[in-house]
């Protein structure tokens, strides 16, 4: 042997060989050779690099690495932060590699957190108006006084059995329950998110296919990975997401992404298809036909998981129950959708829709597929879009196995908390209204609606990292409504940055950001359940140097503060002694009768609720609080693999048990300990009460899925039943853009897409990523803007439903002709005469106003400015895009109750005076359309069929009492519209 | 003392340079890292550092031989990735299933010495002597130091009982009365059939040496057009090139073992004594006179 290339293998491994020979951890890098990635986590105490800007002298700095979780998206990426050890502040973000999610990489958005963590702009601490609301008018004052003033107005609404007219709205939760569970504890039912925005059509589909509204697709392992969506780049779950859907590319699978715009993930597809905008389904459709008459399809999978039995008995009685039989109903069924017809619907070649369907049946289990936003929540029906997409899978047998893609709930952990209090007494018909009996989520974006025609009024209303005005549609009617004393009490808006709905609240009060907040995260990224803890890394950073912390306030900037300690004071603060039953869930258990801490609560989670956490830590020497302190994540297991093929211990039928006529099991056994808190759909009992516990596949007992039918429900009886049975199967609804539904000249446009480096509204406050992106011109191609007359630059007008916008075209021909696109990302302003506003990457606007008529013009435009942070002086940038949102009607999906983000507009030369960035609505107009929209609905009062508001089996994230399901049962607010003296 | 990170360390600089390359080459040490751009004037413009290239009937990438590597990872049940017969992959293959062996996996010793035997010895010399020759300073040290490390490997796994399967069934270079004269000429550029690995540089020296104009284009276009202008001069040039390539395949025995050598010297030797028969027969190749059509197309 060569003794010289001994010594040279040495060479190589030296690194590794030092590393390990220390004792610690080599953290790999792409090469797998030589350069480890990141610091050991041996070595995390004390970490050596030099000082970049002592350059060229070689000065060595000192850090302590502190883990937190990116609260940027919803990924939750693992974190890093780089705590200088002479001044205990934070220096840099770098990647986790102990998170098993991100492994240890991060999005752009993932080390500008520091950006956001040294925003000059940012509010330090508690604020109140002065003068009228939206004008501008801001004190400061100490965090008692707001806290009082809370507890007693929240306090007032409980006893007085309004407990409803208290409202928390939130953006992304980016937190597993926490709030979910203070509002329960209230008894309040004022649970309101943003998901009908967002998701809540993705979810739909799949929601009814397996009683779970999320798709947790096996990237990594696929032979073929079909994307509905911009999701490589941008979607849940970006990075994780990403790195494995680049590492099976890399493995050899095939990516299909389907995208009306040449998006950055479209640019890695193996096949971009290019439909038009709504025709997805019919797409998917001519894809699953071809599967099934060429009997590419997996039979067996078909015939023990579908509940093609149910189908057949209820809807065609007359045909005998055969598997033989659903065979040949389903070739009838589809027989329309050739991929001729497909092509004429979408626009895309026969020819394309070909190799797709070839990628499709090649796959064979290892198929990965996912929709979330884009079409599903751009048109519609578009909740079919995921149901007719989990077709796919369901025909091809590609669910919950490896290459397949799981239910997101199997491939999630969610751990019981210390206290879990009862579900409200009282519906809030706000959120949830008759209109909407089986939508997925709040309905929240019709809000200013509901309140506008005396539904009900709001006396607290909490928006919490959530910006209605800004990222909603009709943004003027949230003005108008906000501005209303009489309809909102008191706005109180938790953020950590100015935005455009906290210039109309009362109170502002900070919170803290991705490395100033605790939060439990676990999200479906791979075939596997982890949990990972997002902290304010200078708390730990202090607690690992021997200090006591016992206030996140004594440790992050200002007075800003995180969310659990304020919730658990101001809870008991609303019920001091305890007489409402309250207090119970925010005290100690440790020392019964004083608060409960952060400690505490995360401590008895981590000890008594994560498996194998507790015996892990102690490995180290650690408690289980200790170790997520020191490494922010935990694998709990991975290989989770196909749930519903566990067979049921027979334990758990053997008590009174029944199975019906399509295998579904019941028992009075009782249910064993839950130990996954991940929400799913919850199977209702039998007409006499016994709990379903499986169903029988081939004489066994197995779990199933948290369906009805405890199957997967390729007819859902739930759409029947209330009053949708014409879309009781996966199947093509005409999008309301649909060539048959445009007024001549009129065309689509997509207002959905994400820029890759920024996130809604939350990322404004990061000068790097404002400065890789921060406008949004219209996309149009070359062929239309010769039509109208423009080249890249001009300035056009696009005329929707209730207005228009004027906004620079971007001629391309990275989008389809005959559709327009306008990224949401940009276009944030600031109302003149704001003191207090956020400057980096906004406008200053004038607001104008003349009855239903509202106008918004930009008055100086973006810049350099004077700041704490040098940086602010050297923006080079003015253009930051137009706000768009403002001139859409609400579209509220009948069934999902998504609003349907695709607008048919028009496209003008903008006309002499335009300016970018000028709006225009009529608020009017805006009723006008939500009217319209509410005549598609089929109200529970007509269709429910048994005198409840809503299907109980459907995931709600907070389940009110049997009594408040019923229509007519309580609601928890005053019925007259006095409003509430405050 | 294992060598695996060394291997992974060799096929790291056989990717493209990147942040980390410098460190890989200082750990190596090279005179330097190579820059991106040695790295794709040689990888992308000369040499090919693929089995399909080289072991190819075409000698063009992919087809069967590519495949042949495709069905030797999956039937270890790894998927095989877009290029499976790039050197890259294949020697962090041959680590991989380095350190499986080591851990006792079944199997894994075999499948190591298969890839050795067939997939990497087979080829691997030949491309790496005409890196040495062509390549800038960093990439020949780095060609040099894996025909070490391989023949190192080679000297622990054994020699292969015979020549490797893709070449036992590989055709020789026709007759060029049995082939169209872009057949040929194809032939010549294609490793497996003439034995003759040639590289662009290597036209443009046979153009220099015989006082020939060289055209712009794709190497089958550059070789015609040499012909074309002295038909037998070129032919002779090549039938020298066989020769002084047949001297130097001490890489093909290091990595590959005697009998692949040996494989590799008869075909060179068999494409120059068909050349010579042809010159004393006092013939060019038939056809030479139609020049090829194009030079857009790279054969790659
Ligand atoms: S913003 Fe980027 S780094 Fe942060 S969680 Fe999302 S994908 Fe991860």
């Amino acid at each position: 042997m060569d003794a010289d290339l001994d010594r040279l293998a040495e060479r190589v491994d030296a690194a590794r060989t030092a590393t390990e020979a220390r004792g610690e951890t080599f953290y790999e890098g792409p090469s797998r050779s030589q350069l480890a990635m990141f610091p050991p986590k041996e070595r995390w105490d004390d970490w050596v690099e030099l000082d970049s800007k002592a350059w060229p002298k070689r000065v060595e700095k000192r850090f302590m690495l502190v883990p937190t979780t990116c609260f940027n998206c919803e990924s939750a990426c693992g974190l890093l932060a780089y705590v200088d050890k002479d001044t205990l502040q934070v220096r840099k973000f770098e990647g986790n590699p102990e998170s098993p999610g991100s492994r240890g990489r991060n999005c752009a958005k993932g080390p500008a957190v520091h950006n956001q963590i040294t925003d000059p702009d940012r509010i330090l601490h508690p604020m109140k108006r002065v003068g009228e609301r939206g004008a501008g008018g801001w004190e400061r004052i100490g965090w008692d006084e707001a806290l009082d003033e809370l507890a007693l107005r929240i306090r007032r609404a409980i006893e007085d059995e309004r407990q409803n007219e208290v409202m928390y709205h939130v953006g992304r939760p980016g937190e597993d329950g926490f709030t979910e569970r203070v509002l329960a504890a209230w008894g309040v039912d004022g649970h309101n998110s943003h998901t009908n925005v967002c998701s809540s059509g993705g979810r739909t589909g799949f929601q009814f296919w397996t009683g779970i509204d999320r798709p947790s697709p096996d990237h990594a392992n696929a032979r073929t990975i079909l994307l509905i969506s911009s999701h490589l780049e941008t979607g849940h779950y970006f990075n994780p997401h990403a790195q494995r859907i680049i590492e099976a590319k890399h493995n050899g699978a095939k990516l299909i992404v389907m995208d009306v715009r040449l998006s950055n993930t479209a640019t890695h597809a193996t096949e971009w298809v290019a439909p038009y905008p709504g025709s997805e389904p019919a797409i998917l459709l001519s894809i699953a036909r071809e599967l099934i008459v060429n009997g590419e399809y997996d039979r067996d999978y078909v015939r023990r998981w579908w509940n093609w039995k149910q189908y057949l008995t209820e809807q065609h009685p007359d045909r005998p129950a055969t598997f033989e039989t659903f065979e040949e109903v389903l070739r009838d069924l589809y027989a329309d959708y050739t991929f001729a017809y497909a092509s004429q619907e979408s626009g895309v070649s026969e020819a394309q829709i070909r190799a797709v369907h070839a990628a499709v049946a090649e796959a064979g289990n290892r198929l990965a597929v996912h929709s979330w936003r884009s079409a599903a929540a751009g048109n519609e029906g578009g909740w079919q879009v995921s149901r007719t997409l989990f077709l796919l899978s369901a025909l091809m047998g590609a669910i919950a196995v490896p290459g397949g893609t799981y239910p997101n709930a199997w491939n999630k952990f969610v751990a019981r908390p210390i206290h879990l209090p009862h579900h409200p007494a009282a519906w809030n018909e706000l959120t949830y209204p008759l209109e909407y009996p089986i939508a997925q989520n709040e309905l929240s974006f019709l809000l200013p609606h509901f309140v506008e025609e005396g539904r009900g009024l709001i006396d607290v209303y909490f928006t919490r990292v959530y910006n209605p005005v800004w990222t909603n549609p009709d943004g003027f009617s949230w003005i108008e409504m906000l501005t209303d004393h009489k309809k909102v009490g008191l706005h109180v808006a938790l953020t950590p940055t100015w935005n455009e709905t906290a210039y109309f609240a009362d109170l502002v009060l900070p919170m803290g950001l991705s490395s100033e907040r605790h939060d439990i995260t676990s999200y479906e990224q791979y075939d596997a359940q982890w949990l990972s803890f997002r902290q304010p890394v200078l708390r730990a950073a202090r607690e690992r140097l021997g200090e006591t912390i016992t206030d996140t306030r004594q440790v992050n900037p200002g007075e800003v503060w995180e969310e659990n300690e304020f919730w658990i004071d101001l809870s008991w603060r609303i019920d001091p002694d305890g007489s409402l039953g309250i207090r119970q869930y925010f005290e100690s258990k440790a020392e019964p009768g004083t608060k409960l801490g952060v400690d505490e609560y995360y401590g008895w989670m981590f000890e008594h609720s994560v498996p194998g956490l507790k015996e892990k830590a102690a490995e180290e020497g650690l408690t289980a609080l200790e170790y997520m302190r020191r490494y922010g994540s935990y694998e709990i297991r991975r290989g989770i693999g196909p749930l519903h093929e566990t067979p049921v211990p027979a334990e758990e039928h053997a008590t009174d048990r029944r199975v019906d006529e399509y295998g579904r099991v019941y028992s009075r056994d009782p249910e064993p300990p839950k130990e996954n808190f991940a929400p799913t759909g919850a199977p209702d009992p039998d007409h006499e009460g016994r709990r379903a516990v499986g169903v029988e596949v081939d004489g066994e007992v197995l779990r199933g899925f948290p369906t009805p039918s405890g199957l997967l429900e390729f007819y859902s009886r739930t759409l029947v039943d209330w009053g949708w049975g014409e879309h009781a199967i996966p199947t093509y609804i005409k999008s309301h853009i649909h060539p048959e539904h445009l007024e001549a000249g009129q065309v689509p446009l997509i207002s959905t897409f994400r820029l890759v480096t920024q996130i809604h509204t939350r990322s404004a406050n990061s000068k790097w990523l404002d400065e890789l992106s921060h406008t949004n011109p219209l996309w149009i191609h070359p062929v239309q803007a010769a039509d109208v007359g423009v080249v890249t630059g001009d300035l056009v007008r696009v005329e929707t439903e209730l207005g228009h916008f004027v906004v620079k075209a971007w001629v391309t021909e990275g989008i389809r002709p005959g559709v327009v696109a306008c990224s949401h990302h940009m276009g944030r302003w600031r109302l003149t005469g704001h003191e207090q506003a956020h400057r980096l990457n906004t406008t200053t606007v004038a607001l104008h106003n003349d009855g239903s008529k509202w106008s918004m013009s930009p008055e100086q435009s973006h810049g350099a400015f004077e700041s704490s942070d040098p940086d602010t002086s050297r923006i080079w940038w003015t253009d930051v895009g137009v706000h768009q949102n403002m001139t859409f009607g609400v579209h509220p999906d009948p069934v999902s109750g998504m609003h349907c983000w695709h607008q048919a507009v028009r496209v003008v030369k903008a006309q002499e005076g335009d300016r970018a960035g000028d709006i225009f609505v009529d608020t009017d107009r805006s009723r006008a359309v939500y009217r319209q929209w509410l005549e598609k609905t089929r109200s529970a009062t007509v269709v429910s069929p048994n005198g409840e508001r809503r299907p109980r089996w459907l995931i709600r994230p907070l389940k009110p009492t049997s009594d408040a399901f019923r229509i007519g049962g309580p609601v928890g607010r005053r019925t007259d519209d006095a409003p509430v003296s405050g | 003392m294992s060598r695996t990170g060394l291997l992974r360390a060799l096929a790291d600089l056989a990717a493209r340079p990147h942040a980390g390359s410098a460190a890989v080459a200082e750990a190596l040490e090279l005179p330097r890292p190579p820059t991106a751009g040695e790295h794709a004037d040689l990888f992308d413009f000369q040499v090919y550092p693929y089995a399909s290239v080289h072991l190819g009937a075409e000698g063009m990438l992919g087809g069967d031989a590519r495949d042949r590597v495709a069905g030797f990872l999956r039937a270890l049940d790894v998927t095989p990735p877009p290029e499976p017969d790039h050197l890259v992959v294949l020697l962090h293959a041959y680590a991989d299933l380095t350190d499986l062996a080591a851990s006792g996996a079944p199997r894994a010793d075999h499948a190591r010495r298969v890839l050795l035997h067939e997939h990497l010895g087979s080829w691997v010399g030949r491309f790496l002597a005409r890196v040495v020759e062509l390549g800038a300073d960093p990439l020949r040290t780095w060609a040099h130091l894996t025909v070490r490390a391989l023949a190192d490997e080679l000297a622990v796994c054994g020699p292969p009982p015979g020549p490797p399967a893709a070449l036992r069934d590989a055709e020789p270079l026709p007759e060029p009365e049995d082939a169209t004269a872009a057949d040929w000429t194809q032939g010549l550029l294609t490793p497996v059939r003439s034995g003759l690995v040639l590289a662009r540089a290597d036209l443009a020296r046979a153009a220099h040496e015989l006082g020939l104009g060289t055209r712009v284009g794709e190497r089958a276009f550059v070789l015609r057009a040499l012909l074309d202008q002295d038909a037998r001069a070129v032919l002779g040039w090549l039938a020298r090139e066989a020769v002084r390539q047949a001297d130097d395949l001490g890489p093909v025995a290091a990595t590959g073992g005697e009998p692949t050598a040996r494989w590799w010297r008869e075909r060179l030797g068999h494409t120059a004594t068909m050349i010579d028969r042809r010159l004393g027969a006092g013939a060019g190749p038939s056809g030479a006179e139609s020049g090829a059509e194009s030079g857009a197309e790279e054969d790659r």
